[in-house]
């Protein structure tokens, strides 16, 4: 399985993942290319947010989770004891379902995460705060409203002020929890068009349940699946999107992408 | 890093605070016992008349009172208090009434419990002319807690799915038949371990029983017009007095005994909320 | 059907009753401190004497007694209250949690009168070995009371903390902020108004706390600044000289109990204007 020639940026290797006794995904197995956008999906349910979730550790932040396996990050085992996950998120940052900016100035939004390390000067907090705007497509509808609310923006335009927020951080992997399900359909194209545009730069990971979207902006795609009620989530067909969806080697794999179910 | 090394202090410093909360606690508990356990399970004590000048008084009859009090309390504030929350959960449209109604019982529930006292002491006292009993102090006691007590009442009230109502009324029966045969039983066991809450806080009031109930009798009273002295009031009266020369272990035995009392009620009704909680789930 | 209007009438006569009360209340302690202010006069009223043999009923030594002792009772309960509110919700797990807020819920329903004896037998002589004074006064007054008002504060808070939406503490933590920075710099400021809200009510139980605080004071008239000399609160004194007060006296007194009444009404009124809906 090729890369686009930068080799792979992150790894998951027969990844085991628990709530207390129930398991929740079996021997996932998957590569992330380097620059490019992969996507996951499958029907509700099916282990796709949980296992974007491994990829930042999001799920520590759940009582009785656990994890068996590796993910690696630039070939670094990030499930290691010891490993830093403070660091692991601002390299791996996140773009969640529901757009969740602070109840702060939109400025303020921006600049949350550069100002975790520690003082920045204004000059160049200020150029942060810009550049980031510009590349969430959002900056020439707030630049003169840096002030107001984060909060109060309409629904896509938090979503990419999330975005921009993620940006500032300049991480190296971005992952999208269905960024698109809570917002309107205008809204969802120009997140699209701005994800082709952040590939450049970034490696990304997109869950989402919407099969065209996938088509559209991903160049690989990985297929999850929960056979039945009770089991673990498993991947039943990774690869080369387009490839995917015009000649998809399982059976399964061909009866999600044609609606027969899900 | 140094956010790093902040967060490791804050943690160790949230540590310590809770460490120090839970400490506060036990520390005071701990050093009651000492001194009263002993005091407060010996039979002569706790079933014991009190004495005013000698010493080896008992507290039988604060004990008596302080139960017959709270009974009193709960005779009273249970049914004004339900009804009450019935008509703001059921009856009453959210509107001016009730905003100012609510407004009237936050206000109640500010007011410090000595104003109470004094408020309680002039009407039955001085306007009615009666001396001080149990009946003044749980009319007091009653409106004393009768914020407390119609919140939890209307709690329970709204946890009853709007669904059952609906389905009453569009059967045809009127907004009281549902109350009466829908509602309350459904919300009856939120109503009970909500309203069991006070009853520590009952146990445990002294200034409004030293203004209207009285600090010491020497027999059981029996009528709610009887004086009677809680054992709240009672201790406070003794370590105020200081007359009697074991006053220091009299009050260290009535504090033990007031403790075991508001622990066997605080676990009692955990018991009991659990206890209908799992019966709900059995489809009881 | 007359039945239901009935009783629906006897419901709301049940929820008026709250009305009656706090009207009878106010009706009553303002008619008795009435001849206070017709006999006594404002500027005897708030002078700084009490002297009720001479006729003098200052009460400022009383309300600047109130005044520290709550101070000093939220400057040590609050962020006690509020750290411990913060370490059920964010730090401890969930055993630890429970056991803890299972003690914060005893801890309250501790009466006022135990706590002012343990005041008494342990507090006063331990600050009196440690200052050379008697111990009772407004250090003793404000420790005891940081003790009553902390499971308000702390259940309150840490309520505001449980409902702030789950969505802002996982947009910090998957930026790489650690805890600290997430409590300090998102869940705080997101929770302040409730947290003010819980202060405020325990500022409001502080002023109004009687038993605990009359046992430790020291129930002197004395107007004092200090830490460690006897003085009285308006709760003190009130429980001290009520009972065998009478004419001008207990007018003095009832004037007292109005100003306890005025005081919290103000924060009433305060946390209303706190949480009144922001217009949109």
């Amino acid at each position: 399985m090729e890369g686009n020639g930068n080799g792979y940026k992150m790894r998951v290797n027969n990844l085991n993942m628990y709530y207390g006794d129930f398991m929740a995904l079996d021997d996932i197995s998957l590569d992330f290319a380097s620059c490019c956008i992969t996507a996951l999906i499958g029907p509700s349910g099916c282990g796709k947010s949980t296992l974007v979730r491994c990829l930042n550790r999001m799920n520590d932040l759940i009582d009785g989770s656990r994890v068996e396996g590796e993910i690696t990050l630039d070939d670094e085992n990030v499930l290691g004891t010891g490993y830093d996950v403070i660091s692991l998120r601002r390299r791996v940052g996140m773009v969640f379902q529901r757009p969740n900016p602070f109840p702060k100035s939109i400025y303020d939004n921006v600049a949350y995460g550069p100002r975790l390390v520690g003082k920045v000067e204004k000059e160049k907090l200020d150029f942060i705060v810009e550049d980031s705007l510009k590349r969430a497509a959002l900056w020439d509808e707030v630049k003169k409203i840096l002030d107001r609310s984060g909060q109060s923006l309409s629904g896509g335009q938090q979503q990419r002020l999330c975005i921009a927020r993620v940006i500032a951080v300049q991480p190296e992997v971005i992952l999208f929890d269905e960024p698109c399900s809570a917002i309107d359909p205008i809204s969802t194209q120009k997140i699209e068009d701005l994800m082709a545009e952040l590939k450049k730069n970034f490696t990304m990971v997109i869950v989402t349940h919407n099969m065209q979207q996938a088509a559209r902006v991903s160049d690989y795609t990985a297929f999850m699946l929960v056979e039945e009620q009770g089991q673990p989530g498993r991947i039943v067909e990774f690869g080369d999107t387009n490839t995917m969806f015009t000649n998809p080697s399982d059976s399964r794999t061909e009866n999600y992408i044609t609606g027969r179910f899900g | 890093m140094d956010a790093r090394k902040t967060d490791r202090i804050a943690t160790v410093g949230f540590w310590a605070i809770g460490i120090v909360a839970l400490g506060i606690l036990a520390f005071i508990v701990i050093e009651i016992f000492i001194r009263g356990f002993m005091t407060a399970i010996n039979p002569s004590f706790f079933a014991g008349k009190p004495e005013a000048l000698k010493e080896g008084g008992g507290i039988g009859p604060m004990i008596v009172s302080t139960l017959y009090l709270t009974f009193l309390t709960m005779l009273i504030a249970l049914p004004v208090s339900i009804g009450a929350a019935i008509y703001m959960s059921e009856f009453a449209h959210e509107g001016r009434f009730t905003r100012f109604i609510r407004f009237c019982l936050d206000s109640l529930g500010t007011v410090p419990s000595i104003v109470f006292a004094l408020f309680g002491m002039t009407l039955f006292l001085f306007y009615l002319d009666w001396r001080t009993c149990l009946l003044a102090g749980a009319i007091t006691m009653a409106l004393l807690n009768l914020p407390v007590l119609l919140r939890s009442a209307e709690e329970a009230l709204r946890l009853v799915p709007q669904t059952y109502r609906e389905a009453s009324m569009s059967l045809g029966a009127s907004r009281w038949t549902t109350v009466k045969k829908v509602v309350l039983p459904t919300a009856w066991p939120g109503i009970i371990t909500g309203t069991i809450l006070p009853l520590g806080r009952i146990m445990g009031e002294s200034a409004v029983v030293i203004f209207t109930v009285g600090v010491f009798v020497r027999s059981i009273p029996i009528s709610p017009f009887d004086p009677a002295a809680p054992l709240a009031g009672y201790i406070w009266y003794v370590q105020s007095e200081a007359i009697v020369p074991d006053y220091r272990s009299i009050v260290n035995g009535g504090a033990a005994v007031l403790l075991i009392l508001l622990f066997a009620i605080n676990f009692g009704t955990r018991w009991l909320s659990k206890y209908y909680s799992k019966r709900k789930s059995l489809g009881g | 059907m007359a039945r239901e209007r009935y009783m629906k009438t006897l419901f709301m006569v049940c929820a008026s009753l709250s009305f009656l009360a706090i009207l009878l209340i106010f009706l009553f302690i303002f008619k008795e401190s009435l001849p206070a202010f017709t006999n006594i006069g404002i500027s005897n009223l708030f002078s700084a004497s009490w002297n009720p043999d001479k006729g003098q009923y200052g009460m400022i030594a009383f309300l600047v007694g109130t005044i520290l002792t709550t101070l000093g009772g939220l400057l040590l309960g609050a962020p006690l209250g509020i750290g411990t509110a913060v370490f059920l919700d964010q730090v401890a797990p969930p055993k630890v949690a429970n056991v803890i807020r299972r003690g914060v819920e005893l801890l309250a329903g501790i009466p006022s009168v135990v706590i002012g004896w343990f005041g008494l037998i342990i507090l006063v002589p331990f600050i009196a070995s440690i200052t050379g004074s008697a111990g009772y006064g407004i250090a003793a007054a404000s420790v005891v009371l940081a003790v009553m008002v902390l499971p308000t504060i702390t259940a309150l808070s840490a309520e505001t903390l449980r409902s702030l939406p789950i969505e802002l503490k996982e947009a910090s933590v998957a930026m790489g902020a650690t805890r600290w920075q997430t409590i300090r710099k998102i869940l705080l400021p997101a929770g302040k108004e409730g947290i003010l809200v819980a202060v405020i009510l325990g500022m409001g139980r502080a002023i109004g706390e009687t038993m605990a605080v009359q046992m430790v004071v020291g129930n002197s008239s004395q107007l004092t600044f200090s830490l460690f000399q006897p003085t009285g609160t308006l709760t003190s004194n009130l429980v001290t000289n009520m009972g065998e007060a009478v004419g001008d006296f207990r007018a003095a007194l009832f004037a007292q109990a109005l100003v306890l009444l005025i005081l919290a009404m103000i924060l009433i009124l305060t946390i209303r204007f706190i949480t009144r809906k922001k217009e949109a």
